[in-house]
C-alpha cells in the first residue's frame, strides 16, 4: 500500500486514493467546495490545492491520487499553499453578496466557515459592493429556492443531477463570471431526489424550500436516526427544535444511502406531525373509551391478558416498530396463555423488501423494518386476514395489536377492516398505536406510544443491515415507547432480569437471535461507516454531520 | 527561404485537387501508405517537428505517448479554432492550401492509427467551409480519403466539424468536449488525451500548421527538415502581422529568424513617420516585448523564451508610437474575461476583476495601488487553474504595467481620462490626444499576402 506523507504525517493507503481522502481519513483539513465523497471529481474550485514535493504547479487535492512516497504539503504547513487558498477564497467572495444576515445557509456555509479561519481567510474586502456581478435571487425551482450570487459554481448540483439522481435538470449558462446554474426554462424541478441539491450545495445558493427561512441552524439540535420511510434504512439526521422537527437531513453511509435520500422521506416528518397524536390511554366504559391513568390500564391489560379464555390468541405485529418493541412483543405472544399466533403480514406472503421503485433508493415496501420483523419471527403465522377469519369464527381470545400509520402513503384500509374484525371478536382486546383513529372502537384498552424520532432503537433494512435510529422528541402527552408499555403488561417475573434500556432488550434479547448474532448496541452507535467526515473533525457544507 | 507551408499557396488554383496534385499534392500520402505506421512516426520524431499551436511540443514524442489498443482506435483531432488574438495564420493555410492540410491529417492518422479524424474549425471561420469541403469531396471522390484509402487496406474519414465561436474551443481537452456536444469545460489532467481523450479513447490534438508540416516533411525526409530553422526549433513558422506595421499578413520564415528583421524587411517598417514602440510575439497570451526587447530576438522557442516571452502561435501584433498602452491592455484583458469559461474559481473571478480594474482606470476613476493590484490578482491566478487560459489572460496584464508602468501610473493621477473612447461600441472611437488610437483601429491596413480578416 503507498505511504502518503502529509504535513508530515505518513499515511498508509489503498493505491488510486486521493490525496484528500487521505486527508480526510488523517483528519488533517484541507479545504473544498466541488469535492464531494460521493460525487466524481471535478477539480473545478481549485480550493484543495496542495503541493506535491517535486511539482512545479500546486495540484489539486481532489484529482491527484497518491502515489508511494508522495510528500504532499496543505495550506498548514506551506506558505505558497496558504497564498493560494487565499487567493481562491478571494476570488470567491468578491462577486459573494454580503447577506449572511438573511441567508439560510448561515452558520453551516463552507464559504462562510472558511473565510472565518486565519490560513484561509480573513482578508480585508478590496471590492467596492457596487462592481460586483449580479444575478437572479430568489428563484422558485419548486423544492429548491435558486440564489445565483451566492453561487459558486463548485457544479455538484449539476453533477448531482447528472450522475446520481440522473435527471440533467441543471446546468451552466454564460461564461467568465457571468456563469450561472441554471434550471430549462427555469421550471420547477421534478426530480424526486431534489431535496439533496440543497445538501450539496456548500453555500447558500440552493436551499430547501422546505426549510427556508424556517429556523437558524444554530437553535437546531440533532439526533442520528434511520428513515422509516422505506425499507431502504436510509441515514439521516433530524434537526429539531422546541420538541418539533424543523428537517431531516441524510448521513452519509455508503453501505445504504452513500449521502442522498428522497424528498418523499425527507418530508415525511410532516406526515407524522399532521397525525391526530393519542396521549392518554383509554379504557372501554359504557360510554364508550375513556382517558384513564397508565397505572390503571396496565392493571386492566394485565388481568385481561391473563384470560382463560381457553382459545388461541392473536398478536398483530408493525413493521413500522423497532426490533427491541418486537423482540418484546414476542415475550409478550409468549406469555399469553393460550396458544398464540403473531404476524405483521396481511396476508402469509411474505413481503418483497427488495422490490424497488426507482434506480436509486426508494423502495415498495414502506416500512422500515420488515426484515427486521421477519428475523424476529413476527411474521409466523398465517396473515392478519386470516387471524380475522378466526376471531370472526369466534376462536379467538386475547388480541395484542401494535400499529403505526405509515410515514410515506397511506394506512391500508383493508388492513384496518382486518384490525376491526379482530377486535369485534376478540374477548379481551388491547391496542397499542400512536393515532386517535376510529378502527379501534371496542378495544377494552387503548394504550399511547411514542412514534419514530421519539423513541430510540435499531431497524433492519432490506438487506440485513441493522442501524440504530436515536430519538429526537419527546413523545406528546403521555405516549409512551410500546417497548415499555409491553414490557410492563407481561407478567411480572417473566423477563429476568428486568430489561430497563433498548440497548439491554437489543444485547440480551435480540442479539440472542442467531441472525443479530455478533452485534452489539454500543458498536451499532459508532459504527465508523455511518460517519462522516470522521468523528472529531470540523465538517464541511451538510455532508458532514460529526461535531456540530 | 525555403518555403514548405506556402511554397504552392500563391498559386490561385491551389485549392483545385488537380493542380495541387500538378504541384506533387499527396505524393507523400502514396508514400505513407507503403510505409508501417511506425516508421511515418519514426520520420517525423526524428525531424524534430513541434507544435505549432503555441506549446512548441515536440510532435513526434507526442504521438508515441499514445496507448494503442486495437479494439479502440484512436482519434486524430485537427485543431482550427485559431482564436488566439492577433492569429490568422491557419486561416491562410485553409484558405490558400486545404489540399495540404488534408494531406497532413492523412499521414498523421495514418502514422497513428485512427479510423476517424475531425478538423475541429472555429465558427467565426464559416466563410471558409466551402473551400475545405469542395476539397475534401475531391480528395474523397479520387479515393485519397474514405475508405480502403487508395485500394489499400486503411480507411479512414475526415469528418468537419464547426465550433460555436468560443476561445476556450481551442484547449485540446474543450475542444473534445464540445465536440463530444457538451460544454466546453477543459478537463483536469491527468488522464491526458493520449490516454483517455475524444469519447474516452486515446486522442492526439494537433494544430493546423503541425500536420501541413507532414507532407513536406515525408517527401523530402527529416534530415531536410532539420536543415531548415535551427537544431532545436527546426523547420518554418508561419506568423501573422498585424497591427501598426506596414505590410501586415501572413509570412512563412525559418526559425531563428530575426524578429527585427522580419519587422523591418517582410513587413516593411512601421508606418510613416512612426518608430516600433512594442511587439506581442505570439498572440495575446504572451509577454509583450519592447522596441528595446527586440534586438537580438529571433523567432524560435529558445530565443523567445530567453527574451522573456513566448513564440505561441506566431500571431505578432505591432504597435507604434502613436499607441497608447492601457486601452490595448483593455481589449486585451476584457477578450479574457468574456472568454473564461467560467469552470475553475481563480480564471473566472480573476479575469473579470482585472477588466474592471483597467476599466476604472481607464474611466477616470481610479484607485491609487489599482496596478499592485493588478499583479497581486495575477499572481493569484497564475499556475492555479485548470487550463492555459488563466494564465494566459496574466501574462498581458502583468508585461503591459510592468513595462509600460508609466502610462499607467499617469492614469492613476489624471481624471481626464474620463472620456476615454469605449472600444466595446464597435464604433470608430474617438482619437484623444493623449491616448492616441483605440484598439480596433489598429488593424485597419490593407494585407499584402492573404487577407486577414481579423479584428478586435
Amino acid at each position: 500500500m503507498p505511504i502518503v506523507t502529509i504535513d508530515g504525517h505518513p499515511i498508509s493507503v489503498e493505491p488510486d486514493t486521493l490525496i484528500i481522502q487521505a486527508a480526510d481519513r488523517a483528519g488533517i483539513e484541507i479545504p473544498r467546495f466541488c469535492y464531494h465523497p460521493d460525487l466524481r471529481p471535478e477539480g473545478n474550485c481549485r480550493m484543495c490545492l496542495v503541493h506535491i514535493k517535486g511539482f512545479a504547479n500546486l495540484s489539486p487535492a481532489c484529482t491527484t491520487p497518491v502515489t508511494d512516497d508522495m510528500v504532499v504539503n496543505t495550506a498548514h504547513q506551506h506558505d505558497q499553499v496558504r497564498q493560494a487558498t487565499k487567493g481562491v477564497l478571494e476570488f470567491l467572495l468578491i462577486n459573494h453578496p454580503l447577506d449572511c444576515p438573511v441567508c439560510d445557509q448561515a452558520g453551516e456555509c463552507s464559504l462562510q466557515d472558511f473565510y472565518l479561519h486565519p490560513d484561509y481567510g480573513l482578508h480585508p474586502s478590496d471590492v467596492d459592493p457596487p462592481e460586483k456581478v449580479r444575478k437572479r435571487k430568489a428563484l422558485n425551482l419548486g423544492p429548491i429556492y435558486l440564489d445565483s450570487e451566492r453561487c459558486v459554481m463548485c457544479s455538484r448540483c449539476v453533477r448531482f443531477s447528472n450522475e446520481v439522481s440522473g435527471t440533467g435538470e441543471l446546468q451552466f449558462v454564460h461564461r467568465g463570471n457571468h456563469v450561472e446554474i441554471e434550471a430549462f426554462e427555469d421550471r420547477a424541478l421534478r426530480d424526486p431526489y431534489a431535496g439533496n441539491l440543497a445538501d450539496v450545495c456548500p453555500v447558500g445558493a440552493l436551499t430547501s424550500r422546505d426549510f427556508r427561512f424556517k429556523r437558524r441552524v444554530w437553535f437546531l439540535r440533532h439526533a442520528n436516526s434511520i428513515c422509516a420511510g422505506c425499507s431502504t434504512g436510509c441515514n439521516v439526521r433530524i434537526d429539531y427544535a422546541e420538541n418539533a422537527i424543523d428537517r431531516v437531513v441524510p448521513r452519509r453511509n455508503p453501505a445504504v444511502n452513500k449521502s442522498w435520500m428522497c424528498d418523499e422521506g425527507r418530508l415525511s416528518y410532516h406526515n407524522l406531525q399532521d397525525l391526530p397524536r393519542l396521549e392518554s390511554p383509554l379504557q372501554r366504559t359504557e360510554a364508550g373509551l375513556q382517558p384513564v391513568s397508565w397505572e390503571e390500564a396496565m392493571l386492566l391489560g394485565q388481568e385481561g391478558m391473563r384470560g382463560p379464555y381457553g382459545r388461541v390468541s392473536a398478536v398483530v405485529a408493525s413493521a413500522m416498530a423497532t426490533n427491541e418493541t418486537l423482540w418484546i412483543l414476542r415475550q409478550c405472544a409468549n406469555s399469553l396463555p393460550t396458544p398464540t399466533e403473531i404476524d405483521f403480514r396481511l396476508q402469509s406472503i411474505n413481503p418483497d423488501i427488495n422490490a424497488r421503485e426507482d434506480h436509486l433508493l426508494r423502495r415498495l415496501d414502506k416500512a422500515p423494518n420488515s426484515r427486521g420483523a421477519m428475523l424476529l419471527g413476527a411474521g409466523a403465522g398465517r396473515g392478519i386476514e386470516a387471524m380475522a377469519q378466526s376471531a370472526e369464527e369466534g376462536k379467538v381470545g386475547v388480541v395484542v395489536i401494535l400499529h403505526y400509520p405509515p410515514l410515506v402513503g397511506q394506512d391500508d384500509n383493508a388492513r384496518l377492516a382486518a384490525f376491526q374484525r379482530l377486535i369485534r371478536g376478540a374477548a379481551f382486546s388491547v391496542v397499542l398505536t400512536n393515532t386517535v383513529s376510529g378502527w379501534w372502537n371496542g378495544a377494552d384498552v387503548v394504550l399511547p406510544v411514542a412514534s419514530w424520532s421519539e423513541e430510540e432503537g435499531t431497524f433492519t433494512n432490506f438487506a440485513g443491515i441493522t442501524q440504530l435510529t436515536e430519538a429526537a422528541l419527546t413523545p406528546p402527552g403521555e405516549a409512551r415507547p410500546a417497548w415499555k408499555a409491553l414490557r410492563d403488561l407481561l407478567p411480572v417475573g417473566s423477563l429476568s432480569p428486568r430489561l430497563a434500556t433498548v440497548e439491554q432488550i437489543f444485547d440480551r434479547g435480540v442479539a440472542v437471535i442467531s441472525a443479530f448474532e455478533g452485534l452489539h448496541y454500543a458498536t451499532l452507535a459508532s459504527r465508523e461507516a455511518t460517519v462522516y467526515p470522521p468523528e472529531g473533525r470540523k465538517s464541511y457544507g451538510q455532508e458532514g454531520f460529526a461535531g456540530r | 527561404m525555403t518555403k514548405i507551408l506556402s511554397e504552392h499557396a500563391e498559386y490561385p488554383d491551389q485549392q483545385e485537387l488537380t493542380a495541387a496534385k500538378r504541384r506533387g499534392a499527396y505524393e507523400a500520402w502514396h508514400q505513407v501508405l507503403a510505409q508501417r505506421p511506425a516508421d511515418v512516426i519514426g520520420e517525423v520524431a526524428d525531424s524534430g517537428l513541434r507544435g505549432r499551436g503555441g506549446a512548441g511540443f515536440p510532435t513526434g514524442r507526442k504521438w508515441r505517448f499514445l496507448q494503442f489498443d486495437a479494439e479502440r482506435p484512436p482519434y486524430l483531432l485537427c485543431n482550427a479554432d485559431e482564436s488566439e488574438p492577433g492569429t490568422f495564420k491557419d486561416h491562410w493555410l485553409l484558405e490558400h492550401d486545404p489540399h495540404r492540410v488534408i494531406e497532413g491529417i492523412l499521414i498523421a492518422a495514418y502514422a497513428i492509427q485512427a479510423r476517424e479524424a475531425f478538423l475541429y474549425i472555429r465558427g467565426e471561420y464559416a466563410s471558409l467551409l466551402p473551400g475545405i469541403g469542395r476539397a475534401l469531396e475531391e480528395a474523397r471522390a479520387e479515393g485519397l480519403v474514405g475508405p480502403n484509402v487508395l485500394s489499400s487496406d486503411y480507411s479512414l474519414d475526415i469528418i468537419v466539424v464547426v465550433g460555436a465561436g468560443a476561445y476556450i474551443c481551442g484547449e485540446e481537452t474543450g475542444l473534445m468536449e464540445s465536440l463530444e456536444g457538451k460544454r466546453a469545460y477543459p478537463r483536469v489532467r491527468p488522464p491526458f488525451p493520449a490516454v483517455r481523450g475524444f469519447n474516452g479513447r486515446p486522442t492526439v490534438v494537433n494544430n493546423v500548421e503541425t500536420l501541413a508540416n507532414l507532407p513536406w516533411i515525408i517527401h523530402h525526409g527529416a534530415e531536410a527538415f532539420r536543415a531548415v530553422g535551427t537544431s532545436d526549433s527546426p523547420g518554418t513558422k508561419l506568423v501573422s502581422l498585424s497591427g501598426c506595421i506596414s505590410r501586415p499578413g501572413v509570412y512563412e520564415i525559418p526559425m531563428g529568424y530575426p524578429l527585427k528583421q522580419l519587422l523591418e524587411q517582410e513587413g516593411g517598417g512601421p508606418l510613416p513617420d512612426r518608430y516600433f514602440k512594442a511587439v506581442i510575439p505570439g498572440g495575446t497570451s504572451v509577454p509583450v516585448l519592447t522596441a528595446e526587447e527586440i534586438e537580438g530576438v529571433t523567432i524560435d522557442f529558445e530565443s523567445m523564451r530567453q527574451a522573456g516571452t513566448l513564440l505561441g502561435s506566431g500571431g505578432m501584433i505591432v504597435f507604434d508610437d502613436s499607441v497608447s498602452m492601457p486601452p490595448m491592455l483593455r481589449a486585451i484583458s476584457h477578450f479574457y474575461a468574456t472568454e473564461s469559461c467560467g469552470e475553475c474559481t481563480p480564471c473566472r473571478e480573476g479575469t473579470g476583476w482585472m477588466a474592471a480594474i483597467v476599466d476604472r482606470l481607464l474611466d477616470g476613476r481610479p484607485q491609487v495601488d489599482d496596478l499592485d493590484r493588478l499583479l497581486r490578482i495575477g499572481n493569484n491566478i497564475e499556475g492555479r487553474t485548470i487550463c492555459g487560459l488563466g494564465d494566459a489572460a496574466v501574462q498581458p496584464v502583468r508585461s503591459f504595467v510592468s513595462k509600460f508602468r508609466q502610462e499607467f501610473e499617469a492614469l492613476l493621477h489624471d481624471s481626464s481620462t474620463s472620456n476615454a473612447p469605449d472600444w466595446q461600441t464597435h464604433g470608430h472611437g474617438p482619437r484623444t490626444a493623449r491616448h492616441g488610437l483605440v484598439a480596433e483601429e489598429i488593424v485597419r491596413s490593407e494585407p499584402v499576402t492573404g487577407r486577414p480578416t481579423y479584428r478586435w
